[in-house]
């Protein structure tokens, strides 16, 4: 695939992902951080978080299995995937998490349930989007790197 | 905008340092202390550090946030300026009553730190 043409599916990925509501535009804000001195900052931030966030998740899973139920300690743990998931722009996550807090919150073990598996497939969906598009970058180099887009 | 203000950042989530750090050395060319927790931050106040300005989780594990605020300012830290953040806005609440200056909610964005790193620094040159 030549340059151009990588280029305009770049650019068409990364829009469908703000129009279908998977990133807002904190993500732009990462975009804004990345210079010549860090040109990859934004998919080492994403990979963090990608890393990070299955560990979140089994520890969610784990503790709703749990008796007595832990309210509070779940609502700690989703908590601190809302804060890592807000960072890069997640909305979808964001905003899911902020339902599964409100289950917390009414004591109510089933919609924790549910929202926790739509998480999980809200996450595995991000993961497939942003390695996809990350491997495109790299594909076009450190040229396409380095300099800060909003297109 | 460059400043040469000492910032503690506390935050316990990788991700989130990561990313506040990033805004802080980059756009204001703060000098960037990290603490994981409340302790950690308290610790380093009581080492003699001294920052210009703070920004502070609520959650995070060994000591929250206000609670490590309330230390803080216990301790004669009156100058320096702190800032509460957290996703949830109920936490503004436990974040002034201990003592910081402001909240602001997660994620932080540019145009909300920057008049606060520009008072900051107007205030450090006066």
């Amino acid at each position: 695939m030549d340059y151009s043409n990588l280029r305009r599916q770049i650019t068409f990925m990364k829009k469908s992902f703000f129009d279908q509501g998977y990133l807002d535009e904190q993500f732009h804000q990462l975009e804004e951080l990345q210079d010549e001195s860090s040109p990859n900052f934004v998919e080492e931030v994403v990979v963090l978080f990608l890393k990070d966030s299955p560990r979140l998740l089994s520890n969610i899973e784990q503790t709703i299995g749990k008796y007595p139920q832990d309210f509070y300690r779940l609502d700690s743990l989703v908590h601190q995937l809302k804060g890592s998931g807000s960072s890069i722009g997640a909305v979808r996550m964001k905003n899911e998490c902020s339902v599964f807090k409100a289950h917390c919150n009414d004591r109510n073990l089933e919609g924790c349930r549910r929202s926790l598996q739509k998480m999980k497939r809200e996450h595995a969906t991000l993961k497939q989007k942003l390695e996809s598009y990350f491997q495109l970058l790299r594909q076009v180099g450190p040229r396409e790197h380095a300099v800060n887009s909003r297109n | 905008m460059a400043s040469s203000l000492k910032a503690l950042l506390v935050e316990d989530t990788a991700v989130q340092r990561m990313v506040l750090s990033a805004l802080l050395r980059k756009q204001f060319h703060c000098e960037i202390t990290m603490a994981e927790n409340g302790k950690e931050a308290v610790d380093m106040f009581l080492e003699g550090n001294t920052f210009d300005i703070v920004f502070c989780d609520k959650d995070m594990p060994i000591m929250t946030g206000p609670e490590a605020v309330g230390k803080i300012r216990a301790m004669g830290a009156t100058d320096v300026k702190i800032v509460g953040v957290s996703t949830d806005f109920e936490a503004m609440e436990a974040f002034m009553s201990a003592g910081a200056d402001v909240f602001v909610p997660k994620p932080i964005r540019l145009d909300v730190v920057e008049p606060m790193i520009q008072e900051v620094i107007n205030k450090k040159n006066n």
